[in-house]
């Protein structure tokens, strides 16, 4: 849904008399996480998560709704975590190169989810944010594309294409694991 | 069929657990609200009696205030003109008056005078009286 074309009904004032306090420990999750998994690095990404709620407070007046701050929020982190990245430009981990775990995982398995954390962060800048707006935000790809004004078919190649590549690096972990 | 509308499978289960939502820490809500404090204090305004106009009642108040003291202070003015222009002519009638006057005085002085004037005495007769005879 483009937060830009919301209908009047939802122009209401959600957040007339909504406390700045409130907000941010509303989202403080939201946005922590997703800088979080962008970055792989928790102090990054408190300090970046910090500028994201630094920069909303100016601009709170101009939001009309508490959709148009989620909405926001998730488009200027994540603009922000490609822009901290391009700057920064840390030794990245191709996905080819990732080491393999050394157990068996499952889903509740907390070395299964950091391996799959490390794929993800080997990803390139653009399907690594879909990748986590995707599964951290259960978000659709049509939300997807509009937060990262890409086209739709090109959010869903992107998920595809990451899938397909964790699926098969998962399974020959789990092969390995289970050799 | 797209794989990503499709029921979740293992590896989307998998990637939501790894992918979930963290707690963000403790100090960063204190953080932010601390910067937004600092920035309000940094922009208050160094005058902080000029503040009182940011109430509507007491701008209008003041502009009222000020039109008034603007318009009565015209009219003073005006009528201190006219004041002016009243007296100057007032002091050009007198002054023609005096001049008036002045000539008047001087006639009427010089009118005395060749009145009091002494009159040339009148010549001895020094023709011999002729006689009668």
């Amino acid at each position: 849904m483009a937060m830009a074309a919301l209908p009047a009904a939802d122009h209401a004032p959600a957040i007339a008399g909504t406390d700045f306090a409130d907000i941010v420990r509303r989202y403080q999750s939201m946005v922590f996480s997703i800088a979080r998994h962008f970055l792989g690095d928790p102090s990054s990404a408190e300090e970046l998560a910090q500028d994201v709620f630094l920069q909303l407070h100016s601009v709170l007046d101009d939001l009309e709704s508490e959709e148009h701050i989620k909405f926001w929020l998730r488009k200027v982190t994540a603009h922000r975590c490609i822009d901290h990245r391009r700057r920064r430009r840390p030794p990245q981990i191709s996905l080819e190169d990732a080491p393999e775990p050394s157990t068996r995982g499952n889903s509740g398995d907390p070395l299964l989810a950091r391996r799959l954390r490390q794929y993800v962060t080997s990803l390139p800048e653009k399907p690594r944010l879909e990748m986590i707006l995707r599964y951290q935000e259960d978000m659709l790809p049509e939300d997807i594309a509009d937060v990262l004004s890409m086209p739709v078919a090109t959010v869903k190649s992107h998920l595809q294409r990451s899938l397909a590549m964790l699926r098969v690096k998962v399974t020959r972990t789990i092969g390995e694991v289970t050799r | 069929m797209n794989p990503i509308d499709q029921n979740p499978n293992p590896i989307e289960n998998a990637l939501k657990e790894a992918l979930r939502r963290e707690d963000a820490p403790e100090t960063l809500a204190a953080k932010v609200l601390m910067h937004v404090a600092q920035k309000s204090a940094e922009s208050q305004p160094q005058h902080s009696w000029l503040a009182i106009f940011s109430r509507p009642a007491l701008r209008w108040a003041a502009f009222a205030g000020v039109s008034t003291c603007l318009t009565l202070g015209g009219i003073h003015y005006r009528h201190l003109q006219r004041e002016r222009v009243q007296g100057e002519a007032a002091k050009q009638q007198l002054m023609l008056a005096l001049r008036i006057a002045g000539s008047k005085l001087h006639m009427a002085k010089e009118k005395v005078n060749d009145i009091n004037a002494p009159r040339p005495e009148s010549q001895p007769d020094n023709r011999i009286p002729r006689s009668r005879s």
